[in-house]
C-alpha cells in the first residue's frame, strides 16, 4: 500500500472514530508532541535555485516532512539535497522531471517554486495526480493558466495555497501595520466609496525596476549542469544566454513580467483583500510606459486599474513616483498615508471599537487535514494574479484594454485576448 | 547600433525597389529609417503616430523590417524587434492595417535568416490572429473530476448531486461539493435545510464540514441546529462557535458569551472578536454574573471590543481578592477608561504599588486619547501637578508625542531627574534627538538607540541624516547599534553616507551590514561616486554578501553586477582642434586638480568631473592657481541635485567674497527649483551677481549637461549657456562708474542690489567656483587667456580664427 492511498483510507477511517481534533492538531509542533507517520504530512518541492532554497521555505519537521527534491540544474539539485542533508539529516529523493516528483506516492503536497512560465502546468498537474498545492507568486504568468489551475483545483478537490501572506499576516511594507486595521478602516465607510489605492515609491512600496531583460542577448553555450530544453518546457525556444535563466528570468516576458511580475501580487492581493475584490476584477487598466520590447522586459511610469464601481489601483513606478506628500489609501471622506498616518483624528481608537474581519483559515497545514480552503487560495489567488496580468497585457500592447469580469476576457481586443491564452511549446500545451 | 542598421537598410533598399510615399512625400525606406531612429518609443500618444506610419506603409515597411532580422548569434535585434512588435500591437487595435501587416509578416517569415528570428515573426502573427490555439484533454484522479465534472453539467440543476457527494465519507470529494455549491450560489434555502438534515447521522468529520458550510452561507435558518452543535465539545463545537459568529444576530451573541470560560472558550471569544453586532449591554451584564474563567475571557473581549460600559466593573476588579482575574482587570483598563476616568486614573496612579504602575500608566495614556495631543497633554500636565509621585507621570507625558512634551521633560531631565530621561526614550517626537543626542554623548547606549529611530524616522534631509548617523557610529559600543546604524546608512544615499560605510567592510562583525548599505546606496546615490573606488569597494561587498548564501543574497549580488556594468569613467577631455589652435589651456581634464588651488576636499575629481560637495562658506572655494586679466573661461556644468547655489568668481584674491571683492561672480544657480520662487532678477543663472542680470533661461533636467562661455574683456563681460547671451554688458557702465556709493555709506544707490562691490575694478585675479552646497558638477574647463594672447593676436591666429 502506497502512502497516497493510505492517507485516503485514513480519511475515510474518521467517519468511524475521530482520530484528532481539529484544534489539537493545530497546537502540534511542540518538541515533545510525537506524531505518527501516518498523520505527518509530506512535501516536496520543484525548483531548487532561489525561494523554494531560502530560509522562509526549506523546511522539515514532524508536522511536514521534506520528501522529494526536484530541479532541472543539476548543481541546485545537488545543493539542496547537501542542505537537507545538513539542515535536517534527511535524504529527500532526488527528481530531474517534475512529472516524477508529482507522481511519487509519497507526496502530499506539491511546492512549486520554478520561474512562472511553469506555475500553471505543474499546479494543474498535481492538481490532477490528486495533490495538495503550495504555489510561490505570482500564481500564473497568463490569465488563461490561472482560470485553469483555478478549474484544475477545484475539479479535483485540492487544497491550493498562494504564497504570499500579506493579506493576514506581516508588516505590510510602508504602512508599518499588517492590513487588519486597513481592512477594518475601509469596511467602516470611514474613508468613504470608492476608493483609490497607490501602490508606489511615496507609499512605501518598491518596483525592484533592476528585473528588467536585455535586448540583443548574445548566444551563449548550454552549461552542462542545466537541461535548458526542460527548464524552458512550455516557453519557445530562444538560443541560451545566462541572463535568461536563474534569477534574471524575471526580466523576460516568456517567463515572468519584471518587477510587477515578482513583486505585483504581494502588494496587489492585500489590495484586493482590503477593497473586498476577491470575487471580481478590474474592467480597465491603462498605461503610461516606453514601448516594451517583445522579449525584454522593460520600465514604466505608471498602470492603473479601475474597478466597476470606480475603485482604482494605481502603480506608480519607481523614479516616476507622485512627490509629495500622497496617499495610500484615499476616499472622498479620508486618507490613509504611507506609516498608518490618516486624516481621520483618533483613527486608531474608532478601528478598535470595530469587530475584527471575519475569520479566515490561515494554517495551510491544518487546511489540508480538514479540506478546508486556505485563506488565499485558488481562486482569490487568481484574481490577484489575473490584477498582474492584466498589467502585463496593457504593456505589451502598450493601450488601454477593458475586461470583462464574466468572460475574464478583454473587450473587443482580439490581440489582448491572444495574451490571455498562449500557445505553448510541443506537447506542453496538453497538460494544462 | 542605430548607425549599423541604417547601413543594412541601404543595403536591402537597392534588393527592395519599392516606390510607395506617404503624405510627407517619404518613401517606405525612409518611413522604416525614421521609426528605427525612434525606438523604443517613450510615450504612447508618439507611439501610436509612429506606428501608424509603419502600419500605413505595410506590407512593404514589415517585409523590409522583417528582412533586417539577423541570426540570434549576432545579437543585434532590438530595434527590429521593437518596431515590429510595435506595429503589430497598433495594427491588432487598428484593424484597417491588420491584414496589410500579417501579409508582410507572412512572406518574410519563411525567409526568416533563422529559426529565432521566423518563431519570433509567427509569434507576431498569431497576435494578428494567424495561428489558433487548442488545449489538449487531460484525464484526471476519476472520482473527483467525475463530480466536478457532473456537476458543472448539472449547473443550477446539481443541488442533488451535491447532497449525495456530501454523505460520502470521502472527506475530499464531501469537500469539493460543498465548495462547489458555495462558488455556484446553489445554496438556496432548500440545499441548506437539506444539508442540514444530514448532520445527525453524519460523523464528527462531515458534521463539522457542514457546520463549516453552513457559516460559510451565513445559513440564518439554521441557527439553532448550530446552537445546539455549539454546546459540544471539541471541533464540532469549535466549528459551529465561527459559523455563528459569522451569521451574527443578537440570539447568537447569548450562545457565544455562555461558551466562555467552558471547553469552548477560545472559540467562542475567537467569534465574539469579528462579531458583527452590539455588546455593549451584553458583555457588562454577563459579566456581573460571572467568575473565575468567565470572567477572565469577558475581561478580555471587553477590553479587545472596547466596552467602555464595563468601565466601573473593571475598575473595581481591579480590586478582586483573586490575583488572575485581578491582574486580568488591569490589563483589560487601557481598553474600556474614558476621558471621564482620567483623574480617577491619575490617582490610581500616584497611590499605586509599584507592580500595577506599568498598567495604570497605561490606562491613564488610554482614558485621554479621544482628545487631540496637545489637550492630551495639557490635561496629564495639570492630573501630574497634583500628584505626589510625579515621575510616574513621565512616560505617559511622552506618550502624547507633543512638542509640549519634549521641552518638559527635558527641562525637568536638565533638573537633576533621570527619569524625565527614560520617558524621552519614548518618544516619537523628533524634538526628542537633542536631549537624547546629549545622554547619547554622555555614554547612554539606550539613548543612542532611540536616536537612530528618531533620525530614521523624521530626519528626510540626506546630509542632515548622514552626519547623525556618522555621529551615531563613533558613539555606538555594540554591534547592533552599529548595524542598525549601518543599515540607515544604506538609506541615505549619499557620497558621505558611501565614505562612512566603506569603511566597516572590513569588521568581521559588521561587513554583512556594511556590504548591503554599500550596495543601497550605489543604487540610488545623489552624488556621483568616484568609478574606482566604487569598483573596489563594491567588489568586496559582492564577496561579503554572495557569502550569506540566501536567494536574497543571490538578488543583491546580482544588483551589484549591475551597478558595476552602468557606470563606466569618462575618457580623458582633450582639446578641440580650433581651440588647441586658439591657445587654450585645459585647467581640468577629469584627472587631476594641479591647475587648482583652494579647497580640494569639496572639489573632488570624480569620474572626470570635478563634483562639488562643499557647503557654505568663503573657505569652501576653489580657485586657479595662476591669476587671468582678460580672458574666455569655458566649462560644461550639470545639476545632479535640485536647488544648486554656486558661482564663478572673476578676478578675485582668494578667500573673499568673489561677489563683492572681486570683479563680480557669476552665478551658477538651479532657478528652476521651487525654493527660489521669490528670486530677484539680478540673481537668476549667469547674472553679474547685484550688478547685472542675466536673461532668464530654463535649465536642462538633472543630470544633464549644460556647456558655458564667459568672456571677459576690460570692464566687459558676456556670459553664453548653451549657445544663448545671457549677459552681454560693462560693469563700469552698469554703475555708472559708482562701484562703491560716492558718499561712502554702506548703501550704494548705483548698484541694482545697493551694494558697494570695492573689487569690481581689479586689474587682475583668480577665476573660481564659488560653493554654496554639494550637487553641482563641472568637466571641460578651459580658459585662453587674452592678454597673454595679445602680442600674437593681430599677426597669424587671428587669420586661423576666421576660418
Amino acid at each position: 500500500m502506497n502512502r497516497r492511498s493510505f492517507l485516503k483510507r485514513t480519511a475515510a477511517a474518521t467517519a468511524l472514530f475521530t482520530i484528532m481534533p481539529r484544534h489539537v492538531l493545530g497546537k502540534m509542533g511542540g518538541a515533545n508532541n510525537y506524531i505518527a507517520p501516518s498523520d505527518q504530512l509530506t512535501r516536496g518541492i520543484i525548483g531548487t535555485g532561489g525561494i523554494g532554497r531560502s530560509n522562509l521555505h526549506f523546511e522539515s519537521d514532524q508536522n511536514c516532512r521534506l520528501v522529494a527534491l526536484c530541479d532541472v540544474d543539476q548543481n541546485h539539485l545537488d545543493g539542496a539535497l547537501q542542505m537537507a542533508k545538513s539542515k535536517f539529516n534527511e535524504t529527500p529523493k532526488a527528481y530531474h522531471d517534475f512529472r516524477d516528483l508529482i507522481h511519487d506516492a509519497n507526496v502530499d503536497i506539491v511546492h512549486i517554486a520554478t520561474p512562472s512560465h511553469w506555475h500553471g502546468i505543474m499546479a494543474v498537474e498535481a492538481a490532477n495526480a490528486g495533490k495538495d498545492i503550495f504555489c510561490e507568486k505570482p500564481m500564473t504568468r497568463t490569465i488563461g493558466e490561472g482560470k485553469r489551475v483555478e478549474e484544475a483545483v477545484k475539479r479535483n478537490g485540492r487544497i491550493f495555497r498562494l504564497d504570499t501572506w500579506f493579506r493576514f499576516k506581516d508588516t505590510f511594507y510602508g504602512m508599518g501595520t499588517d492590513v487588519k486595521p486597513l481592512k477594518k478602516l475601509v469596511d467602516s465607510g470611514l474613508l468613504g466609496w470608492p476608493l483609490k489605492v497607490r501602490i508606489s515609491g511615496a507609499t512605501g512600496f518598491a518596483w525592484k525596476f533592476y528585473w528588467t531583460g536585455k535586448e540583443n542577448l548574445e548566444v551563449q553555450p548550454i552549461p552542462k549542469e542545466l537541461d535548458y530544453d526542460l527548464w524552458l518546457g512550455p516557453a519557445p525556444y530562444k538560443p541560451y544566454n545566462v541572463h535568461r535563466t536563474h534569477q534574471t528570468f524575471r526580466g523576460y516576458w516568456d517567463y515572468d513580467g519584471g518587477g510587477l511580475g515578482d513583486m505585483g501580487q504581494h502588494y496587489i492581493d492585500p489590495v484586493q483583500y482590503i477593497l473586498g475584490k476577491d470575487d471580481t476584477f478590474p474592467v480597465k487598466v491603462e498605461v503610461d510606459a516606453p514601448q516594451q520590447h517583445p522579449d525584454a522586459v522593460g520600465i514604466w511610469r505608471s498602470i492603473t486599474y479601475t474597478y466597476e464601481d470606480g475603485c482604482q489601483i494605481i502603480l506608480e513606478g519607481e523614479g516616476f513616483e507622485s512627490q509629495g506628500k500622497v496617499p495610500y489609501i484615499e476616499g472622498p471622506k479620508g486618507k490613509v498615508f504611507k506609516g498608518f498616518e490618516c486624516t481621520i483624528p483618533n483613527v486608531m481608537e474608532l478601528i478598535n471599537e470595530m469587530p475584527d474581519p471575519e475569520q479566515r483559515n490561515t494554517d495551510f497545514l491544518e487546511c489540508v487535514r480538514n479540506r478546508r480552503q486556505f485563506a488565499l487560495n485558488e481562486s482569490n489567488g487568481h484574481h490577484s494574479a489575473t490584477i498582474v496580468n492584466m498589467g502585463v497585457c496593457a504593456l505589451r500592447l502598450n493601450r488601454t484594454l477593458h475586461f470583462d469580469p464574466k468572460t475574464q476576457l478583454f473587450v473587443n481586443d482580439d490581440a489582448a485576448n491572444r495574451l490571455v491564452n498562449q500557445p505553448m511549446r510541443g506537447d506542453w500545451g496538453k497538460m494544462i | 547600433m542605430k548607425k549599423i542598421f541604417l547601413l543594412i537598410t541601404a543595403v536591402l533598399m537597392a534588393s527592395l525597389s519599392v516606390m510607395a510615399q506617404d503624405a510627407r512625400q517619404r518613401t517606405v525606406e525612409t518611413i522604416v529609417q525614421d521609426a528605427l531612429a525612434l525606438m523604443p518609443v517613450q510615450h504612447q500618444n508618439d507611439f501610436n503616430r509612429e506606428m501608424e506610419d509603419l502600419a500605413k506603409a505595410a506590407p512593404q515597411s514589415v517585409q523590409i523590417l522583417a528582412q533586417m532580422m539577423q541570426p540570434a548569434e549576432k545579437a543585434a535585434n532590438n530595434l527590429v524587434e521593437y518596431a515590429i512588435s510595435g506595429v503589430v500591437a497598433y495594427a491588432s487595435a487598428h484593424p484597417q492595417y491588420a491584414k496589410a501587416v500579417l501579409n508582410g509578416l507572412t512572406v518574410a517569415a519563411p525567409r526568416a535568416a533563422d529559426v529565432t528570428a521566423r518563431e519570433f515573426l509567427q509569434a507576431q502573427m498569431r497576435l494578428l490572429g494567424e495561428e489558433d490555439v487548442t488545449y489538449g484533454k487531460h484525464t484526471g484522479a476519476a472520482t473527483y473530476t467525475a463530480l466536478y465534472d457532473k456537476l458543472t453539467s448539472l449547473g443550477a440543476n446539481a443541488a442533488p448531486e451535491v447532497l449525495k457527494a456530501v454523505r460520502s465519507k470521502d472527506r475530499a470529494l464531501r469537500m469539493e461539493a460543498l465548495k462547489f455549491a458555495t462558488d455556484h450560489q446553489l445554496a438556496d434555502a432548500s440545499l441548506i435545510q437539506k444539508v442540514a438534515a444530514l448532520y445527525n447521522t453524519s460523523s464528527t468529520d462531515a458534521r463539522v464540514d457542514i457546520l463549516n458550510w453552513l457559516g460559510d452561507n451565513k445559513a440564518t435558518g439554521q441557527k439553532l441546529l448550530l446552537m445546539r452543535a455549539a454546546i459540544q465539545k471539541g471541533e464540532v463545537g469549535a466549528a459551529a462557535l465561527e459559523a455563528l459568529g459569522k451569521i451574527g444576530g443578537e440570539d447568537v451573541a447569548d450562545v457565544l458569551l455562555r461558551q466562555l470560560g467552558g471547553a469552548n472558550d477560545a472559540a467562542a471569544a475567537a467569534a465574539l472578536r469579528s462579531f458583527k453586532g452590539d455588546l455593549k449591554t451584553k458583555i457588562p451584564a454577563a459579566m456581573a454574573a460571572a467568575s473565575g474563567a468567565k470572567l477572565l475571557s469577558l475581561l478580555g473581549l471587553a477590553s479587545d471590543r472596547r466596552i467602555k460600559a464595563a468601565c466601573p466593573q473593571v475598575i473595581a476588579l481591579c480590586q478582586a481578592p483573586d490575583t488572575n482575574i485581578s491582574n486580568a482587570a488591569l490589563n483589560a483598563l487601557a481598553g474600556v477608561v474614558t476621558t471621564a476616568e482620567s483623574a480617577q486614573m491619575a490617582e490610581l496612579l500616584d497611590k499605586a504599588p509599584a507592580a500595577r504602575v506599568a498598567a495604570y500608566q497605561k490606562a491613564l495614556a488610554a482614558s485621554v486619547k479621544a482628545q487631540d495631543a496637545k489637550t492630551q497633554f495639557t490635561t496629564l500636565s495639570t492630573l501630574m501637578k497634583g500628584a505626589s509621585q510625579q515621575a510616574r507621570f513621565y512616560p505617559v507625558l511622552a506618550g502624547t508625542g507633543t512638542d509640549e512634551s519634549v521641552a518638559e521633560l527635558s527641562a525637568i531631565w536638565e533638573s537633576g531627574k533621570a527619569e524625565a530621561l527614560n520617558a524621552l526614550l519614548k518618544s516619537t517626537n523628533a524634538k526628542a534627538l537633542q536631549p537624547l543626542l546629549k545622554a547619547a554623548k554622555g555614554g547612554n547606549q539606550e539613548a543612542l538607540a532611540q536616536c537612530i529611530t528618531l533620525v530614521n524616522n523624521n530626519i528626510q534631509d540626506l546630509d542632515e541624516r548622514a552626519t547623525y548617523i556618522t555621529q551615531g557610529l563613533e558613539l555606538a559600543k555594540t554591534s547592533a547599534i552599529k548595524k542598525t546604524l549601518l543599515t540607515g546608512l544604506g538609506n541615505t544615499p549619499t557620497l558621505p553616507a558611501y565614505t562612512v560605510a566603506s569603511r566597516y567592510l572590513d569588521d568581521k562583525e559588521l561587513a554583512y551590514t556594511a556590504a548591503y548599505a554599500l550596495k543601497n546606496i550605489a543604487g540610488k546615490c545623489v552624488d556621483d561616486i568616484d568609478y574606482q573606488f566604487m569598483k573596489k569597494t563594491l567588489t568586496q561587498a559582492s564577496g561579503i554578501i554572495a557569502a550569506g548564501g540566501s536567494a536574497d543574497d543571490g538578488y543583491a549580488v546580482d544588483e551589484i553586477k549591475n551597478l558595476l556594468a552602468k557606470e563606466e569613467p569618462s575618457p580623458v577631455f582633450e582639446l578641440p582642434e580650433e581651440e588647441k589652435a586658439a591657445g587654450y589651456e585645459v585647467l581640468f581634464d577629469g584627472t587631476n586638480m594641479d591647475k587648482w588651488t583652494g579647497n580640494k576636499e569639496g572639489y573632488t575629481p570624480v569620474n572626470g568631473t570635478i563634483y562639488v560637495s562643499a557647503n557654505y562658506g568663503d573657505e569652501g572655494n576653489l580657485y586657479t592657481i595662476k591669476e587671468y586679466q582678460d580672458f574666455v573661461f569655458r566649462f560644461e556644468f550639470c545639476f545632479v541635485r535640485p536647488g544648486v547655489n554656486n558661482g564663478v568668481g572673476i578676478r578675485t584674491p582668494m578667500n573673499v567674497d568673489a561677489a563683492y571683492y572681486g570683479m563680480c561672480e557669476s552665478q551658477i544657480l538651479d532657478h528652476d527649483d521651487p525654493i527660489y520662487a521669490g528670486l530677484r532678477e539680478y540673481q537668476v543663472h549667469g547674472s553679474v551677481y547685484g550688478v547685472i542680470p542675466a536673461k532668464r533661461i530654463k535649465h536642462k533636467p538633472l543630470g544633464e549637461w549644460s556647456y558655458e562661455e564667459i568672456r571677459v574683456q576690460g570692464d566687459h563681460i558676456t556670459v553664453t549657456v548653451n549657445g544663448d547671451v545671457i549677459v552681454d554688458g560693462n560693469v563700469r557702465e552698469a554703475c555708472q562708474g559708482n562701484n562703491v556709493a560716492p558718499d561712502g555709506s554702506e548703501t550704494n544707490p548705483f548698484t541694482v542690489d545697493h551694494r558697494n562691490h570695492p573689487g569690481m575694478f581689479n586689474e587682475k585675479g583668480h577665476i573660481g567656483f564659488c560653493g554654496h552646497g554639494a550637487g553641482v558638477k563641472f568637466r571641460n574647463v578651459r580658459v585662453l587667456d587674452l592678454t597673454a594672447q595679445q602680442p600674437v593676436k593681430k599677426s597669424k591666429k587671428a587669420k586661423k580664427n576666421k576660418k
